[in-house]
């Protein structure tokens, strides 16, 4: 129970990996880190499929890449409306980061949504966009009205809404990407052979993929509210 | 650490909640989906949406189970 409860502590900590020698120093996280190594690998596969694209005779890579491309934004574009198309990008760049940050621990990298700081900052990016656009859309006024609407009564509920809803998404994804590394280290000490690749396909690819789509799936429905 | 463990285990009793939250949801999205075969796709997306949000309750549990085990100890 010790070793379990230690391990646990082990793994939620965010170790610092190094510091930037500036002021007081800054010290960067392991998540950080990680995040940075996602961002380099998105950046790169990005780079090496988008170049030479040709309109006519187009090559096998970018017959795929387009694919890839109308699949992923014509299911972020059919949850967020027609309307909301200008947020396709963002709630697509959202989705492949959570999709392979989930994914990632499978390559021996600890995962930055296991990090209760790294999904904070998404729920927050959330929610900010949501208002953002909510104001950009109606106004400051019609904004400010909309928390009054269907009638005055609930607007103390609506103004709750702004922390409730950033703060269950944030604990969603972190939750979710936590019990299943616990779940799965906890069959791992039990059967160390075997069963855990089982396991780990429904834990690690399923959940992982289903969790980012959730986030985004939920963030598109608060922005097409927002913005109706 | 005894009251501890008891006070953990407590709190993931919230699983019961999503339990049957995704028991009944899966079964009428199998009632739906044999009254209405061609429906099957529209059915799943909204199935797995329910259900993400039905397990929600269950994983907020766990977290405060965990942050009572990690945090009080």
């Amino acid at each position: 129970m010790d070793t379990i409860s230690e391990k646990l502590n082990e793994e939620l900590a965010c170790k610092t990996v190094f510091t930037i020698p500036i002021g007081n120093g800054i010290a960067v996280n392991e998540a950080t880190v990680v995040t940075w190594i996602i961002m380099a690998v998105l950046i790169l596969f990005c780079f090496l499929m988008t170049r030479g694209l040709k309109t006519r005779n187009i090559s096998k890579r970018q017959a795929f890449i387009e694919w890839v491309y109308e699949k992923l934004t014509g299911m972020v574009g059919g949850m967020v409306g027609e309307e909301g198309h200008s947020y396709v990008p963002y709630l697509t760049t959202v989705l492949l980061y959570i999709g392979v940050a989930n994914l990632v621990g499978i390559f021996g990298f600890k995962s930055p949504t296991k990090d209760l700081n790294v999904t904070a900052g998404l729920a927050l990016m959330s929610i900010v966009l949501v208002q953002a656009a909510g104001i950009k859309h109606k106004g400051v006024k019609k904004w400010a009205h909309s928390f009054a609407e269907p009638v005055a009564v609930v607007a103390p509920i609506k103004v709750l809404e702004l922390i409730t809803r950033p703060l269950s998404l944030c604990m969603r994804l972190f939750g979710n990407v936590l019990g299943a590394f616990v779940i799965m280290k906890l069959i791992e000490a039990v059967v160390p052979v075997g069963l855990p690749s089982v396991f780990s396909l429904y834990f690690d690819f399923f959940d992982g993929l289903l969790q980012a789509y959730v986030f985004v799936f939920l963030t598109s429905l608060y922005i097409s509210e927002a913005i109706e | 650490m005894g009251l501890l463990a008891l006070g953990a285990g407590i709190a993931v009793l919230t699983a019961i909640g999503a339990g049957i939250g995704i028991g009944v949801a899966t079964g009428k999205a199998a009632e739906a989906i044999a009254r209405q075969p061609e429906a099957e796709g529209k059915i799943n997306k909204t199935l797995i949406l329910g259900c993400a949000l039905a397990e929600a309750t269950a994983i907020y549990g766990f977290v405060i189970a965990l942050l009572i085990i990690i945090m009080l100890k």
